[in-house]
């Protein structure tokens, strides 16, 4: 009896997780169609890729399908400055957060700074929607000649994804017991030496933890990048939902070549930091 | 502040290892550390919503051909507030907005909830599944908006499967029809999003004392007695952070609407983030959507001040 419901269990749960990561099979097989297989034209859908290529992720880097008379003739495309775009801005613009946030949260944790204004307002932040805050930066960003920049990515990316570094910090910050600092600092470190030397290293992993996070979650943008760039400077992203050819309209196979691509990082690094991803989206609020 | 520690000797009647004295070099380095987090604020944020107010009080645009700062040239006081809130489009992206949020957060709850009950005892495989119902949310929204407008095509496969389970045939118009359209955009929020509820229900699940379940076997409770006196009391604070935080995330909803319908068709799904997002550049109309956008953040600001009461509270009273 008990072994038939844990089967009854395991099957519900099993076709949940079917209907769940159905777009994500469908994303990747879709990659490796050719032309004709990525619309059922002919009322036939391919659940699976009939004769399966790699013409869809030749495209995106610029080549022009050999052989293959699916592809129509169109302009080459290269999706690898938009990669580079997007590896560069998302990394740095997570640096710069998580330096920043990081100081700030410690200032909040260990010396309650700004009172609970600042930890309030940091977070209150991050409720707006961001094309409401992100207009008016777009003027400025005009007015500095910071628009359609890699810099100017990097700083609203630090700026947006800051919240998330102080929280998240904060929350670890709180797990180290303030002896240990007083400890070094009666052993003659100055304030900053004790953060620097016996604090910070005690949160190695929540650092970590909070660097990969934040980088995913400026790897994923699309509106800042759609709103502040666009023309030079164009992220992975937003290259995507532009890939269409004059002759096949929107060309469904290269633009999934390209988002298995982009979904990659994410997947591989949630791993590292699946025992925190729930603190992570939660701003620290649930430890688990 | 080094030596000035040993302020705190046992003559003054504190014993040495307390809280530090809040001397004045304490707030010295407190000051120093948050300095750089506030700049960032007041430069990429406080200015730009100064400069916001301004602009919303104007007919300024940037085709106009004048800098933003003589805007003032072109003053109309508070006419784009009343042009925004009298216009209907406007309060139904906002009805709307706030529907989507509802429904949205209402489903991941119930799913992720049921999820999590199903994840609670322990059987073969339990860890691998769980993990690989992580997946969605770490899709890149670009990428889920992509793939469910193909999914969502009259002849692609959503179709093509309700077909195979359902009487007749289904041609139903996902992305164009106007009633199916905003269900759609929820749809594909409710994918992404309830696995973060399953999780977070879960984890909060697995704090509930064992043996607390089993006095209550013990004394012959039900199912749903166990459920209402023994799991909710001690999971209700984390339902309602999960809450929260979802509803926040989701009212912001934008990636997958403009990927999936463009807010369309005409207007019907076009969330309050899209209607910005055209009204700025499809119409140029950029006084009138700084004024939305202050509309919107003070009521978002309204509302959060309320919402994160009880995730201060948790924060406090974890650390």
């Amino acid at each position: 009896m008990k072994a038939l419901v844990t089967a009854a269990r395991v099957a519900l749960i099993s076709l949940v997780l079917v209907i769940f990561l159905f777009p994500v099979y469908w994303t990747v097989t879709m990659a490796f169609k050719p032309a004709d297989e990525w619309t059922p034209t002919s009322g036939k859908i391919y659940w699976l890729p009939d004769q399966p290529t790699l013409d869809n992720f030749r495209r995106i880097f610029g080549g022009t399908p050999g052989g293959s008379a699916s592809f129509l003739v169109s302009t080459p495309i290269n999706a690898t400055d938009s990669i580079v775009n997007s590896l560069i801005t998302a990394t740095f613009g997570s640096l710069l957060a998580l330096v920043v946030g990081t100081f700030t949260a410690y200032g909040i944790s260990r010396y309650r700074a700004g009172g609970n204004m600042l930890g309030f307002s940091v977070l209150q932040l991050r409720m707006f929607p961001p094309i409401a805050v992100i207009i008016p930066v777009l003027f400025l960003w005009t007015y500095l000649h910071l628009f359609d920049t890699r810099l100017g990515l990097i700083l609203i990316y630090g700026a947006v994804t800051f919240p998330f570094v102080v929280w998240l910090m904060k929350s670890f910050f709180d797990e180290v017991p303030r002896e240990i600092s007083e400890a070094a600092i009666v052993d003659g470190c100055t304030q900053f030496g004790a953060f620097w030397k016996s604090v910070l290293p005690l949160v190695k992993g929540g650092l970590a933890t909070t660097a990969l996070f934040v980088f995913i979650l400026n790897w994923s943008d699309f509106l800042i990048a759609l709103v502040l760039a666009g023309n030079k400077i164009v992220t992975a992203p937003v290259f995507l939902s532009q890939i269409n050819s004059a002759a096949t309209g929107q060309e469904f196979g290269s633009r999934a070549a390209l988002g298995v691509i982009l979904i990659t990082p994410p997947l591989l690094l949630s791993i590292l930091i699946q025992k925190h991803l729930v603190r992570g989206l939660t701003f620290g609020a649930i430890k688990r | 502040m080094g030596i000035a520690t040993d302020t705190t000797t046992p003559a003054d009647g504190v014993p040495a290892v307390t809280v530090l004295p809040e001397g004045h070099h304490h707030r010295h380095i407190s000051r120093m550390l948050i300095l750089p987090g506030v700049v960032l604020l007041l430069l990429l944020v406080l200015f730009p919503v100064v400069m916001e107010v301004y602009i919303s009080l104007t007919t300024w645009t940037p085709t106009s051909g004048s800098q933003w700062y003589l805007a003032y040239r072109d003053w109309t006081w508070f006419s784009n507030y009343w042009d925004g809130l009298t216009s209907p489009s406007f309060l139904h992206a906002l009805l709307r907005t706030v529907v989507i949020t509802i429904a949205a957060t209402g489903i991941e709850f119930l799913l992720g909830f049921g999820l999590a009950l199903l994840f609670l005892e322990k059987f073969l495989g339990r860890q691998v599944l769980t993990v690989l119902f992580l997946v969605p949310m770490m899709i890149v929204p670009a990428v889920s908006g992509f793939v469910f407008y193909l999914l969502l095509q009259t002849n692609g496969p959503v179709n093509y499967i309700l077909t195979a389970l359902l009487p007749g045939t289904v041609e139903l118009q996902w992305l164009t029809n106007p009633s199916l359209a905003p269900i759609s955009v929820t749809l594909v929020d409710i994918w992404q999003w309830t696995p973060l509820m399953f999780l977070i229900l879960l984890a909060g699940l697995m704090a509930v004392p064992e043996d607390q379940i089993q006095a209550a076997d013990i004394l012959g409770a039900s199912w749903y007695q166990k459920l209402r006196h023994v799991v909710m009391p001690i999971v209700k604070p984390i339902i309602l952070i999960a809450l929260i935080i979802r509803g926040m995330e989701a009212f912001k909803i934008f990636d997958a609407a403009w990927l999936l319908t463009q807010g369309g068709p005409g207007e019907v799904s076009s969330t309050i983030s899209v209607k910005l997002y055209r009204e700025a550049f499809q119409n140029s109309q950029w006084s009138y959507v700084a004024a939305l956008a202050i509309v919107v953040m003070i009521i978002v600001s309204v509302a959060a001040s309320q919402a994160i009461k009880p995730l201060e509270q948790r924060q406090g009273g974890a650390s």
